[in-house]
């Protein structure tokens, strides 16, 4: 009888998810047994068996409607409810839930908007909703000390180049063909919002006092986050700025402007220091030893 | 297993996140709180800082929404590691889900299907739970779930079913009062029988929740208050099982924190007065009508 249990249990799943409904998934199954629905599930004068499957296949898909439109409020906003709820059906349908918690209902969303007919007039739906999903993740990312201005300030300078920093492990960047981070702000304070421009441009979101953040990087940034993101020196994080900054701003003020963002942003965490010949003097050569 | 062997707990509420900020700021007067296990089984942020918090000054259960007792696919053990990593940080009293299944072949359904009451399905479900119970290293509740379908299969009562794998698997049972009334009238069985029927050393804990009348059935909502005749079914509860650790769900539609603590006084006050009145018969020399551990009233604070 557990071979009963399972064909029960595999034949009520076809019937809860089947998308339009379980009339539809009723018409769709292949291995009811004789007497049909009715042979499982008991009806009654106030309700039918189809009636009674009928609750749960409701509940399956307005619950995770609902999770979904709280994770992407952006994607919702641009869509439509109509459009969304489509948007809904179809994707559970491609990705149904396989995780116990409804948190990773929406991992999918943005490869599914990849070349999905609703972004015809929407191009930049994807884009948006990666950002949408990464606010989420970053909310429940790892934890580490955040390393604060303070703390740079108390090390020896001799000690700032070989410090090793990284970018915080909840932090995630994004790139992005749209620019769509200036959307989802509009979105969040409620104003009127507008189209995103395409342009490629790479997006951080990071975590600081239990809230949520993102910005678009200036170029003279992207290199050296994306050397944090695997840990480096301060000494290289030097280099990276001295040679990315705008070749009319002092590369010093510049390293000042970043770092100051960085540890205000809160974004940086302290790896373990590392030990590299020559960096002191590579810096005292470049200036950066104040 | 026998329920003494849980701590008394007292009255409490399931811990939200709309209420976050009000219970790490003012410290509520409930006695302890019920977190949900998947809400937790994250990297790190907010939540866990919060319960964190919340365990420093409150005892804690966890009650999952995803282990699937009842499903034919096997265990999932990655489920159970991050269970049992949840319970080793911290400490819950208890851990407790639900006897259904939530998914099959590998996917979740987000929702509590019931089983068919069989003895087959005893026979399954209670070598799950024993299983889980030996990874984790402790007993766990289940908990009847509200149900709006029944199978042609079954030969028993739920609550036969339900009291044959607590004994097979040794194991506890949290009670839902709500439940127990919504599937009565879902199902036109007495709930009163439910009540009386279950045995008494494996009830634990109890909910209380509110749920929403379609007319035809109740969905069991948890976005209303508690209705009258559930805290009627409460106090008949309270009456058999005596001392039994109460939490106060409420899943949406999700008001003041205030709401919550009042309901849970309000069965602290039930306990109380059906203590009273069975210390009063002892006095008298007339026979306790509850059956489980003797009612205390007392502070159940830790």
């Amino acid at each position: 009888m557990a071979v009963r249990l399972k064909q029960l249990e595999s034949i009520l799943y076809r019937l809860i998810t089947a998308v339009s409904g379980v009339a539809e998934g009723l018409a769709a199954e292949r291995r009811m047994p004789a007497g049909g629905l009715d042979a499982l599930v008991r009806g009654d004068d106030r309700l039918s068996a189809q009636d009674r499957v009928d609750i749960y296949a409701n509940m399956y898909f307005y619950r995770l409607l609902d999770v979904l439109k709280e994770d992407f409020p952006a994607t919702l906003s641009v869509l439509g409810d109509d459009n969304f709820h489509n948007l809904a059906t179809g994707y559970l349908l491609e990705y149904p839930p396989t995780e116990p918690s409804v948190l990773y209902c929406g991992r999918h969303l943005a490869a599914y908007l990849r070349d999905h007919p609703l972004t015809k007039d929407a191009p930049y739906l994807a884009d948006l909703a990666m950002l949408e999903r990464a606010l989420v993740e970053v909310f429940h990312g790892a934890d580490a000390p955040v390393l604060e201005s303070e703390q740079m300030r108390a090390l020896a300078p001799e000690k700032w180049p070989r410090l090793k920093l990284r970018t915080h492990p909840a932090v995630q960047l994004l790139k992005l063909r749209y620019r769509v981070a200036a959307l989802l702000q509009a979105v969040e304070e409620h104003r009127e919002w507008k189209a995103a421009d395409a342009g490629i441009v790479e997006v951080i979101v990071w975590r600081r006092n239990s809230r949520v953040f993102y910005r678009e990087l200036e170029k003279a940034e992207e290199r050296a986050i994306a050397s944090l993101r695997k840990g480096v020196s301060f000494a290289k994080i030097c280099d990276l700025v001295a040679a990315d900054c705008d070749t009319t701003r002092d590369p010093m003020a510049e390293l000042n402007r970043l770092l100051a963002r960085w540890l205000s942003d809160g974004i940086l965490t302290r790896s373990r220091n590392i030990r590299r010949a020559g960096a002191d003097d590579l810096l005292r050569a470049r200036g950066y030893n104040s | 297993m026998n329920r003494s062997e849980f701590p008394s707990l007292g009255f409490g509420v399931g811990l939200r996140r709309q209420h976050y900020s009000h219970v790490l700021d003012e410290h509520p007067a409930v006695d302890w709180f019920e977190v949900i296990s998947e809400n937790f089984m994250v990297e790190g942020g907010r939540a866990l800082e919060v319960l964190e918090a919340v365990r420093e000054h409150y005892p804690i259960a966890m009650h999952g929404v995803s282990m699937s007792i009842g499903s034919t696919d096997p265990l999932n053990r990655k489920y159970l590691r991050q269970l049992q990593d949840l319970a080793r940080r911290f400490e819950p009293a208890w851990i407790s889900d639900h006897l259904c299944w939530t998914g099959v072949g590998g996917r979740n359904l987000h929702d509590l299907i019931p089983l068919p009451y069989t003895e087959e399905a005893i026979r399954h479900v209670s070598a799950r739970i024993r299983q889980v119970q030996e990874t984790l290293e402790r007993p766990m509740l289940i908990e009847n779930v509200s149900s709006y379908m029944a199978f042609t299969d079954s030969t028993m009562t739920e609550w036969e079913f339900i009291s044959a794998i607590a004994e097979q698997a040794d194991c506890g049972i949290l009670l839902d009062i709500n439940n127990i009334f919504v599937s009565a009238f879902n199902h036109r069985f007495d709930a009163n029988e439910y009540i009386d029927a279950v045995p008494a050393e494996r009830v634990v804990q109890y909910h209380l929740a509110g749920h929403s009348d379609h007319g035809t059935y109740l969905l069991d909502t948890h976005d209303h208050p508690i209705r009258d005749e559930v805290w009627a079914l409460y106090e008949r509860a309270a009456r058999r099982f005596g001392d039994v650790a109460t939490i106060i769900e409420w899943d949406d539609n999700i008001p003041e924190f205030a709401v919550l603590a009042s309901a849970s006084e309000r069965a602290r006050t039930i306990f109380n007065k059906v203590t009273s009145e069975h210390d009063a018969r002892s006095r008298n020399g007339r026979s306790p009508q509850a059956t489980g551990k003797h009612p205390v009233s007392a502070d159940h604070r830790s």
